[in-house]
């Protein structure tokens, strides 16, 4: 890529980075949640919703309105929005954008591949896939038994093909391989992904390698976490590990080697980015550590849009959206189970 | 004409609307379009208010009618517009109607929805025929087959041994078949082979027929498609994958008796359901028609009584709850039809108590509100783009009336392409009722809306156009030149006068090229040409010198003029809202600077214009050397244009220098002085606040002095912001950037007048070289087959004209004529800080049916 990303970005990208823009414009605001908060009925967020960019995206949602439904709106809104984005890039973008699909791909092709082993119906989970990974390939998931098969048969064309390099296996597909699939293609998806931004170059690269640097932080934290008391062995948890961001490759020999939550906080103590989060963790309002770590996800993509000319947007973008989401969600459960004490514990979206 | 010098004088008042009336009050007051409501419930949030039940029923309504309107459409059902728009329906009907809507909703959802099951059922059936009759084919070659490879075994293809292998083992071969989206073949038998390792046989034919899809009702391309395979594992992959590409499988038919039936069995069933639908379509016919009379009156019902509760939404209840309070801005001119209509709301409820209205005064500064009509408009709209004016401040659009047309022609001066845009305006104008242009979109629409203005600009062009003698960069000789050829002859003039003047003998007419004309010899020049410029000169070559000369003149002067009326219409402003000491610090001293400087140089031209003739003009002085002179005082004497000059411009000089501190300090130290020695209430405010006075006034005008005086004080504190504190460095740094931006833009905004010139002179150059280009060549060519060859060049050339000369020139004309308004003449007066009235008129509606925006 050549210096100046500046002078050539905006012929082929320039429309997409404004569109962005103006769809971060529409994130909803400190005093749309303060309004939210004080909803009393779902009836009332619906309305208030409408008063923001959502506009009026469950008019033609019939009575009684659940929380399920105005997630499978909300997912649709931002999948559309995504759907345009992706029809109208270019090279390179659209990889890029294909990068960002790839996880939800990952996410979705587990999640069926869990619901085949609990023998529920296809159509089922199905519903539950998120829209941004979906690929005709996905439905017929279930036919595989070992990770070898799924790749062969079945996701050989997806661009998830090049993430199953490390896990062909012959083993059979129980609930742990599945999990340890998951884990090692997202690992190898990160990885990829990051080598995709880095070489990119440019501010892209300047922009993206950190967010994923924290992502494959996170990922390990959250392995190592998870991991505790169950029969994955350290040598196994570390091969899980993404092998780049901050932690590696110290942090992450040492993470492998932690056994409770406290030896994996020292770790942290290590890194002057990681110490004030799990310092954070039970603090005020009792936050959880993926609190903690949702709330500097949006930080660094809030920061995302100082920077112009560079893809980074996108992602931030669609990750932001995803925690508004996930608020409205969570503000929508509250009032919907009557459990307001925890209603004010949404990730604030600078 | 006095609506449109300022904006109308506005007063607020508050509205009691006994609950059980608000709701026809409203209506009433809504047909009208008389008022302006405040929001009094601002810091509650939209969820919390009061009618939001209601306005959640309207919203349901809506959602009915939106399902109901597309479902007509959908049926082709034309839908009648009403001429009149209906009245809000009354609050005892709408319960009715909701009634009834929702009846009508639930019933053609069941039907539809049946008529869609049908429908589906039905294709399916129809692709299960048109599979049956596909695989017909491939199950014949099978068929016929059968005999001949128990004899010869080992003789066919590796495939077909395959599954005839199979079928000797008595294994279990099965089949599935079924059809496939033509999109998703490819990708479909990749994974079958990869999946089944091979293990299947796939047959394909595509179907010579697009079908319809059952589930989303796209007509595409099909492939049926018949895969046998052995075993049960693979045929659970097998089905598993058909399900993954959503492939329409139907159950296969092993022999022909079976299939034979099947057959049978489905012509039947399909006949039936054609007409079972057939039936169901008529009914869901007859129920859409009777739905469609009246879906429009219902839409506007509902759009009127959704914006009646947004507005109630905005009023606050008074304590005992039986009464709403609402706060208004109305112009005074509609007072009266304000109370006629809440009376009327009232008698229409039957309420025994009347809503009535009480006039509040205020300090707070009124919309702006002016009355125009469909000429006005366009003219508003231009100014308003800039910025909507403050209360009560002089509105430049009646002035903008004439200048903009105006200073657009003297840039598009040519009657003929002006007289072209004055045709396509009186076109407009004469058809404006026609519903086609009423409803044009994008650029139509723009230049409907602007009709008037595209008039009055293609009028001002054939005016200018007239003075500048262009008609299509041709000059019109409409009373003869002023100029005489033949006499500058030698032999019309006696031999006596030959020394004294140059003239022309047949030598030097035949080796001269260029020839000049001498004004000064008697019977050359035999005085101007009655109206605008010779048109002689069009031959000249020297055209364009004098031209400019002309041109850059006249944009100076036009400029000038404009720019010290923009001047004088401040001191309007400033006696209107009682700053008289504006007039004497601010506007005496702006004009004075102005003046002195430019108003000389306007002199000075016209002076040259006048003093000097044709025998003395080698004398005469340049004025820009004279001009530069004013301020340089140079060391040599020029000779001058007049007597005295030297005093005359030292004296103005001095004004000019005088008024600058004036323009400076005088405001800030008068505001310190009056603030320091008298501490007079209130002068240093804003304009708006002497406001109050008037409408004091006019609340005893009205007859309300029941209201007393000390209400309004405690009101008022409470309506208002604190009155500003006195800021001495904050008014003199406005002041300051004012005047600097005041002295420095004469200068600046005189030059940039100069446009006029420049697109004028671009106009013209331009619309010559077409006709150089095009037309001149298209003339020469000879008679004969020169008109075969006119005809194109003709077309070409009006084409061109309209687009390059009309459209691209005419636009960029009129954007620096928006400019020059805007900045240029507007600076020197307009504020345009105000908002604009928006009152709750249903006519603001929108009466589409697919445009759902609601008025709030």
């Amino acid at each position: 890529m050549l210096e100046g990303a500046e002078l050539y970005f905006n012929v082929d990208h320039g429309y997409l980075e404004g569109l962005v823009r103006g769809c971060k414009a529409s994130l909803l605001t400190q005093q749309d949640y303060i309004n939210l908060v004080q909803c009393e009925t779902l009836e009332d967020l619906k309305i208030h919703l409408q008063t923001t960019d959502y506009g009026n995206f469950l008019a033609n949602q019939t009575n009684p309105l659940t929380v399920s439904k105005i997630d499978t709106e909300m997912r649709k809104r931002l999948c559309g929005e995504f759907e345009y984005f992706r029809n109208h890039s270019l090279e390179p973008l659209s990889t890029f954008l294909t990068y960002m699909t790839c996880s939800y791909m990952i996410d979705n092709v587990i999640l069926l591949m869990n619901g085949a082993l609990q023998k529920k119906s296809v159509k089922e989970i199905l519903g539950k896939c998120h829209p941004l990974g979906r690929f005709t390939e996905m439905e017929a998931v279930n036919i595989a038994e070992t990770p070898s098969d799924l790749f062969n048969a079945i996701l050989i064309e997806t661009p998830l093909a090049p993430f199953f390099q490390d896990c062909m296996s012959e083993n059979a597909l129980d609930e742990l391989n599945i999990e340890l699939l998951r884990n090692k293609l997202y690992k190898s998806y990160l990885e990829a992904f990051y080598k995709f931004c880095k070489n990119h170059g440019d501010v892209t690269a300047d922009v993206m390698c950190p967010i994923l640097e924290f992502e494959a932080d996170r990922r390990a934290f959250i392995i190592t976490l998870n991991s505790f008391g169950t029969e994955l062995s350290k040598e196994d948890r570390e091969t899980l590990y993404p092998t780049f961001g901050k932690l590696y490759p110290e942090g992450l020999r040492l993470l492998a080697q932690a056994e409770d939550f406290d030896q994996m906080k020292n770790v942290a103590d290590h890194y002057g980015v990681y110490k004030p989060l799990f310092e954070a963790v039970g603090g005020s309002g009792g936050k959880t550590l993926e609190d903690v770590f949702y709330e500097r996800e949006v930080q660094m993509n809030v920061l995302a849009f100082n920077r112009q000319f560079h893809y980074g947007v996108f992602y931030a973008y669609v990750k932001l959206k995803e925690q508004e989401m996930r608020n409205i969600v969570w503000i929508a459960e509250c009032i919907s189970q009557r459990h307001r004490t925890k209603i004010n514990s949404y990730i604030p979206i600078l | 004409m006095g609506s449109l010098f300022r904006s109308e004088t506005m007063c607020l008042a508050q509205l009691f609307l006994q609950s059980g009336t608000a709701y026809e009050c409203l209506s009433a007051l809504g047909e009208k379009g008389l008022v302006q409501f405040r929001d009094l419930n601002q810091n509650i949030s939209t969820f919390q208010r009061k009618f939001v039940g209601e306005v959640k029923r309207c919203e349901e309504l809506e959602r009915i009618l939106v399902y109901l309107v597309q479902e007509i459409n959908r049926a082709d059902i034309p839908l009648p517009e009403g001429e009149t728009s209906p009245p809000a329906p009354p609050l005892k009907q709408v319960l009715e109607m909701q009634e009834q809507l929702q009846k009508l909703e639930v019933e053609l959802r069941e039907v539809t929805k049946n008529k869609e099951k049908l429908r589906k059922n039905l294709l399916e059936l129809i692709e299960y025929t048109h599979m049956l009759r596909v695989t017909k084919t491939f199950v014949k070659r099978n068929v016929e087959f059968e005999p001949t490879y128990e004899e010869f075994p080992s003789l066919e293809s590796d495939s077909l041994l395959d599954y005839s292998c199979m079928q000797r083992l008595g294994a279990k071969l099965g089949f599935v078949s079924g059809l496939i989206n033509q999109g998703k073949v490819e990708a479909f038998e990749k994974m079958l082979w990869r999946v089944c390792k091979g293990y299947t046989i796939v047959s394909y034919a595509e179907l010579d027929e697009s079908l319809e899809d059952p589930e989303t009702g796209e007509v595409i391309k099909w492939y049926v498609f018949l895969i046998s395979f052995w075993g049960e594992q693979i045929g659970h992959k097998v089905k598993k994958i058909c399900d993954c590409y959503h492939c329409h499988v139907y159950p296969y038919p092993n022999t022909a008796e079976e299939r034979r039936v099947i057959q049978e069995g489905l012509n039947t069933r399909i006949q039936d359901l054609y007409t079972v639908l057939h039936k169901t379509e008529d009914y869901l016919r007859q129920v859409l028609c009777k739905a469609a009379e009246s879906v429009y009156s219902r839409v506007i019902q509902v759009k009127k009584m959704k914006a009646i509760y947004h507005m109630l939404n905005m009023c606050s209840f008074d304590v005992t709850n039986k009464c709403l309070i609402a706060e208004v801005w109305c112009p005074e001119a509609d007072l009266q039809d304000l109370r006629r209509a809440l009376e009327e709301g009232s008698r229409e409820s039957g309420a025994t108590i009347p809503s009535f209205m009480n006039i509040i005064p205020t300090k707070e500064t009124p919309p702006t509100r002016i009355r125009t009509n469909k000429f006005t408009e366009g003219f508003q709209n231009i100014v308003d783009a800039y910025g909507v004016g403050s209360y009560r401040e002089v509105n430049p659009a009646l002035f903008t009336i004439i200048t903009f047309p105006f200073l657009f022609a003297v840039m598009f001066g040519d009657f003929g392409h002006g007289f072209v845009m004055f045709l396509f305006a009186l076109f407009l104008v004469l058809n404006e009722n026609h519903p086609r242009l009423n409803q044009s979109q994008e650029i139509m629409r723009m230049f409907f809306n602007g009709r008037y203005i595209l008039l009055l600009m293609g009028l001002f062009s054939v005016y200018t156009g007239l003075i500048y003698n262009d008609c299509f960069s041709k000059s019109v000789n409409l009373f003869g030149s002023g100029w005489n050829v033949s006499a500058m002859y030698t032999s019309s003039h006696p031999p006596a006068e030959h020394k004294k003047m140059v003239l022309w003998n047949d030598s030097v007419v035949r080796h001269n090229s260029i020839l000049q004309l001498d004004p000064s010899i008697p019977g050359v020049f035999r005085g101007p040409y009655p109206l605008g410029i010779d048109p002689i000169w069009n031959l000249a070559t020297n055209r364009l010198t004098f031209l400019n000369s002309f041109k850059m003149k006249m944009s100076v002067i036009l400029g000038i003029i404009h720019m010290t009326f923009g001047v004088i219409l401040g001191i309007f402003n400033h006696l209107h809202f009682r700053k008289k000491f504006n007039i004497y610090l601010v506007s005496i001293p702006e004009l004075l600077f102005m003046l002195c400087i430019f108003g000389y140089l306007i002199f000075m031209i016209f002076y040259k214009w006048l003093v000097f003739s044709a025998e003395t003009s080698r004398v005469a002085p340049s004025i820009l050397i004279e001009f530069i002179n004013m301020f340089l005082f140079p060391a040599s004497k020029t000779n001058g244009l007049y007597t005295g000059q030297e005093y005359v411009q030292r004296v103005l000089l001095v004004v000019t220098a005088l008024s600058v501190p004036v323009l400076f300090l005088g405001k800030p130290l008068f505001l310190l002085w009056l603030h320091n020695g008298r501490s007079c209430f209130g002068v240093n405010r804003s304009g708006y606040t002497l406001i109050r006075k008037d409408s004091e006034e006019e609340v005893s005008l009205l007859g309300n002095q029941d209201v007393e005086e000390g209400n309004h004080q405690v009101e008022d504190g409470c309506r208002e912001m604190a009155c500003e504190e006195f800021n001495f460095g904050e008014i003199l740094m406005t002041q300051v950037i004012h005047s600097i931006e005041y002295c420095l833009g004469c200068i600046s905004n005189t030059a940039s007048y100069l446009r006029l010139w420049a697109l004028s002179l671009a106009h013209a150059q331009l619309s010559d070289v077409l006709w150089a280009m095009l037309m001149r060549v298209g003339l020469r060519v000879d008679t004969t087959y020169g008109v075969l060859l006119l005809f194109p060049v003709i077309a070409l050339f009006a084409v061109l004209t309209i687009f390059i000369l009309l459209i691209m020139e005419g636009l960029s004309a009129f954007l620096h004529a928006i400019r020059l308004h805007w900045v240029e003449f507007q600076n020197k007066f307009y504020v345009g800080a105000g908002t604009k009235f928006v009152p709750f008129s249903f006519s603001l509606l929108s009466s589409k049916f697919n445009n759902d925006d609601s008025v709030a």
